[in-house]
């Protein structure tokens, strides 16, 4: 689903966030990506997501070669992705109902097939009937997870989130986290960067640690730190 | 694998978009309800942000009325020009003895000389009553003279100020013609003053308008960047440019066009009243009647509203759309 192939990345400023990352995550996996603030795991996801081109190295994203991938299609291949973000970006003059159908809306989806959508998105972060509600009305944690309704309502194979959690109070983080771990379970690809130990510890999925901009750490099922 | 692997959601066709294997048909489909997706975005994005449109609206309503204003200004200056111009007249005398029929030769000739706009005959006696009204004494005049000293001539409006001593050059080598006279220094004089007139016209509406421009361009961005998180979110969820673009340029649009329609009332109702009262009051000052500018100074506010309204939106969105 997910390979780097020796990949680098040099911002135009000189920092260098990104040397010679290997990796290859599978379809259906579950991987934290983990490291101190400035390991390159942003960079990553932006990677993933073409907001960035490496300055070395290739990518291929479900059997998409990101460096081949002409601009036009770029839009084609983001529908493929689900995202979420730390600071939810939810449009805070739209209820959660037309958050969620915005990420059909905008791509073209037929308008009769948005709100059936969107309903199945939000039953299964179980948020359906805070729908008409705006964001602001909602705690941090019900905001993540209409989110994350609006990151799987296209079904994309791959969803890859930022920091899902950074936000949140512990309960919240840990439904969300079962969230990720139950839309993994339904198929999606998860790759979820985190600050979170306790988090990680406890689903001891696989682990991808980055420090100054390298793998440092790749273990199946890992914890947080690396084990002494 | 996919969500949908395991799990049920309601079908609608997008399944293919989701899986990155887009078909022709489903392209097509998704083109033809862009259109009107656009339109109803567009309204929405003015429904939603309404406050923030109508701030946008208002200063571009200012900026189009300043603009369109430094036309006004301008086309009067011209008109000024042109008019002070067509005041500067040669007066051509005519030797003494020619026969009516000679006259109107020579009248011919001159009429037909480069650089003539028109030509009149002045008799010697209508010359002498003119001396007479401007020297305010009729009766006097007529008991100091024994006869009419002055002699026949022609007056001769000229096509260009700046070029008159070619035409006075040119009037002087016909027959019948004894001297040419067109007050030189004061021509010369009123060339330049008319010539910097027009530059300051030109200059003025040129600024103008380039202010308007720059304030239209950066009012309309600044309403593109506060939604930059809206923009953002389309992006990342794999909408097209085309997508994003079409509801922010039509917007742009309309607010270019409600401001040109406000700017048109006010700039229309207050030049009609401005060149009424001149005429009433000030009649010796020549105002273009509203008519005769009016189209075309609102002609370029629509043009510019409309124009600037989307180039702003273009412009705004430029930074927030790089692949």
């Amino acid at each position: 689903m997910i390979h780097f192939h020796g990949v680098g990345k040099r911002y135009p400023s000189g920092v260098v966030a990104l040397q010679d990352v290997r990796l290859q995550i599978e379809p259906g996996e579950f991987v934290f990506l983990v490291g101190p603030t400035g390991s390159g795991k942003s960079t990553v996801l932006k990677l993933i997501q073409r907001i960035e081109r490496p300055t070395m190295g290739r990518i291929i994203i479900d059997g998409t070669d990101l460096g081949r991938l002409p601009p036009a299609e770029v839009p084609h291949f983001r529908r493929r992705l689900g995202v979420v973000f730390q600071e939810f970006k939810l449009l805070p003059d739209r209820t959660v109902a037309e958050n969620v159908a915005f990420a059909l809306r905008v791509t073209g989806v037929d308008p009769l097939g948005i709100m059936p959508r969107a309903r199945w998105a939000l039953e299964v972060v179980g948020m359906v009937d805070r729908a008409a509600d705006l964001p602001a009305k909602l705690s941090g944690g019900e905001q993540q997870k209409v989110a994350l309704a609006r990151a799987i309502v296209n079904r994309p194979p791959l969803v890859l989130a930022d920091e899902p959690t950074g936000n949140l109070d512990p309960a919240a983080a840990w439904e969300i986290m079962q969230l990720l771990s139950s839309i993994n379970m339904r198929g999606a690809t998860v790759l979820v960067t985190t600050h979170n130990p306790t988090l990680v510890d406890i689903l001891r999925r696989r682990v991808i640690a980055l420090q100054a901009g390298r793998v440092v750490r790749d273990e199946p099922r890992g914890l947080y730190n690396a084990a002494i | 694998m996919s969500l949908e692997a395991s799990t049920t959601p309601p079908s609608d066709g997008v399944v293919g978009q989701a899986r990155g294997r887009v078909g022709a048909r489903a392209r097509r489909g998704s083109r033809a309800s862009a259109s009107i997706e656009i339109l109803r975005d567009a309204a929405a994005g003015l429904r939603r942000n309404a406050l923030m449109a109508l701030a946008a609206t208002s200063t571009i309503v200012v900026a189009l009325a300043v603009a369109g204003g430094g036309m006004l200004v301008s086309a009067n200056l011209v008109h000024l020009a042109s008019m002070l111009e067509g005041q500067v007249e040669i007066v051509a005398f005519l030797r003494d003895g020619l026969s009516p029929t000679q006259r109107q030769q020579v009248l011919a000739s001159i009429s037909a000389s480069p650089g003539v706009r028109s030509a009149v005959i002045v008799d010697r006696g209508l010359a002498l009553r003119r001396l007479q009204r401007s020297l305010g004494t009729p009766s006097s005049m007529s008991d100091l003279l024994p006869s009419n000293p002055l002699p026949d001539s022609v007056e001769v409006r000229v096509t260009d100020a700046g070029r008159i001593r070619d035409a006075a050059a040119g009037i002087q080598k016909i027959a019948g013609v004894e001297e040419v006279i067109f007050g030189t220094p004061v021509v010369d004089r009123l060339v330049a003053l008319t010539r910097a007139v027009r530059l300051a016209g030109g200059v003025i509406a040129a600024l103008l308008a380039a202010a308007a421009l720059l304030i239209i361009v950066n009012t309309i961005r600044l309403t593109v960047s506060a939604r930059r998180q809206e923009i953002e979110i389309m992006t990342l969820v794999g909408a097209t440019p085309g997508f994003i673009r079409g509801p922010f340029m039509l917007e742009g649009a309309f607010q270019g066009a409600s401001a040109a329609l406000v700017t048109s009332i006010v700039l229309g109702i207050g030049y009609a009243g401005l060149a009424g009262r001149v005429a009433a009051s000030l009649p010796f000052l020549p105002l273009l009647p509203p008519e005769a500018i009016l189209p075309a100074a609102l002609g370029v506010v629509w043009i510019l509203g409309i124009a600037v309204g989307i180039g702003g939106s273009a412009i705004g969105l430029r930074r927030y759309l790089r692949a």
